[in-house]
């Protein structure tokens, strides 16, 4: 699978420094593949460079080193084709729009015109189950409906690639595994490609194809495992099947730094 | 409507007791005009039109200059907000205009386009410009970087950018600033009339003042008065419903 033509995104001995070349780098000789369809999850401990890498995947910032190929071609800036979802849903949501008005901000990036717009944000809004919600405004959902949102808006642009960004880790333990579930189910569902970030291993080991575990100082990678439980997955019986528990074991030490 | 009467109550005694001591003698009639002078001299100059001809003059100044301040004011002000270069660049040209006092620019203006609207329009506008744009300048760089990047992932074109996002995350923000700057329109119009240019409520408080008609002086104060009162009552409501079509989430 790895190196392969099937790969929509592949990165070659990427590295990303701030500053000075004399700086410690941030990210450095990370390659992997991402295979179509495939559910990438990227672990690491805070401040190993994980959230940079999946600007660098966005396109929002470019690498000092290396090379970075999306569906073949050399990834420059940020394109449509991939959408990013952001940890800090209610910074990422515009405030004066209703949730509709947000998830329609996408289409009209898209060029997509009424009536087909009102469409698409309609079977958006059952999707994610915020049809009630449609003219709400974001300050007046939770934090789990407002990172909905976000998804919805995300998959409106009907991406080839997911980008996601710790887009759980604020959220109450209840909430997280809820959308969880169903943002496995979706992209399921759509055969979206996924590189999800997350510093929760368990989180990586459920959701993911593939974990890989970065180190930092310099951001490295560490490991990188094929999960290969099968789906549907649940949080039950998951958690407890025997590869769940060996995979978290042994990427536990790698994350404490042993 | 009790709250009204409370606070009318003060305002009313003073007239009251003015107004008697005005009668008693005490107070000098040349200089200090008794209430119900004053006021019949108010009901003349509505009733005759002069007041309502002279506040329409200095209206349609202030307004004058203070839309072309916003206009440019908010113009420039995303400029510089979003590019800091240039605002490095611009930044130390405009700290060095700004102090200068509008109404010295008089002289100037009367050169360039004599007496009438668009001298005393050019004066609002310059003195109207700095707050706008200051406000503009910093509620564009205070914008949630977020936002932008939500923009840029989009990847929304310029004016898209601008009418979807920038401009409606800053509005809140730029609205304090033309706020203040529509006070200090009618400031600066009544003061370049009072000295300059012979239009206006200024101008007719001048006049009155001269042909010693103290009473026809207070009744134009007492309508100045009035009026910043009404415009600002009307702009703040006017913007209270355009803030409200933000939405909850939108905190001015």
């Amino acid at each position: 699978m790895r190196e392969s033509s099937a790969a929509v995104l592949s990165l070659k001995n990427v590295s990303v420094a701030f500053g000075n070349a004399a700086a410690r780098p941030v990210l450095s000789g990370i390659s992997f593949d991402v295979a179509d369809g495939e559910f990438l999850c990227v672990v690491g401990p805070s401040g190993c460079g994980k959230t940079t890498l999946i600007r660098l995947l966005a396109g929002l910032l470019a690498p000092s080193g290396g090379e970075i190929l999306f569906g073949g071609r050399p990834l420059g800036g940020t394109s449509r084709d991939r959408a990013i979802i952001f940890q800090d849903y209610s910074k990422a949501l515009l405030p004066w729009r209703t949730v509709a008005g947000n998830i329609a901000l996408s289409l009209e990036a898209a060029g997509v015109g009424e009536p087909e717009r009102g469409r698409r944000i309609e079977t958006l809004l059952a999707k994610m189950r915020l049809s009630h919600a449609a003219s709400h405004y974001p300050s007046e959902l939770s934090g789990g409906m407002q990172q909905r949102v976000q998804i919805a808006r995300c998959l409106a642009q009907q991406p080839r690639l997911l980008l996601m960004d710790e887009p759980f880790g604020a959220l109450d333990a209840i909430t997280r595994q809820t959308l969880q579930d169903e943002i496995a189910r979706l992209v399921a569902e759509e055969r979206t490609t996924v590189v999800f970030i997350t510093h929760d291993l368990e989180e990586a080991i459920y959701l993911g194809d593939r974990v890989i575990v970065l180190q930092s100082n310099p951001g490295r990678i560490a490991e990188m495992i094929a999960v290969e439980i099968p789906r549907p997955r649940n949080q039950l019986d998951t958690r407890e099947d025997k590869r769940f528990l060996e995979h978290r074991h042994r990427l536990f030490g790698l994350l404490q730094g042993r | 409507m009790k709250r009204i009467l409370r606070g009318a109550a003060i305002p009313i005694l003073i007239l009251l007791l003015w107004e008697a001591g005005s009668r008693a003698g005490l107070l000098p009639m040349d200089t200090v005009s008794r209430p119900s002078h004053v006021a019949a001299a108010l009901v003349g100059a509505l009733a005759d039109g002069s007041i309502l001809r002279a506040t329409w003059q200095t209206v349609e100044a202030a307004l004058l200059g203070f839309a072309i301040a916003a206009a440019a004011g908010v113009l420039v002000g995303v400029i510089l907000g979003l590019s800091p270069l240039l605002e490095r660049t611009v930044g130390p040209s405009i700290e060095a205009l700004r102090p200068v006092p509008a109404v010295a620019l008089t002289p100037l203006t009367l050169l360039l386009f004599g007496f009438g609207l668009r001298m005393e329009a050019a004066v609002v506008a310059f003195a109207c410009v700095w707050p706008v744009l200051l406000v503009t300048v910093a509620a564009v760089r205070g914008i949630e970087p977020r936002l932008l990047e939500v923009a840029q992932a989009l990847r929304l074109s310029f004016p898209s950018r601008l009418r979807k996002i920038i401009l409606p995350a800053a509005i809140g923000r730029v609205v304090v600033g033309l706020r203040v700057a529509l006070g200090i329109s009618l400031i600066v119009a009544v003061t370049v009339e009072i000295v300059m240019n012979p239009r206006g409520l200024g101008y007719g408080m001048i006049v009155a003042s001269q042909s010693l008609k103290p009473e026809l002086m207070y009744a134009q104060l007492l309508w100045l008065g009035f009026l910043g009162w009404g415009l600002n009552a009307l702009l703040t409501r006017a913007l209270g419903r355009w803030h409200g079509a933000f939405g909850p989430g939108m905190q001015p």
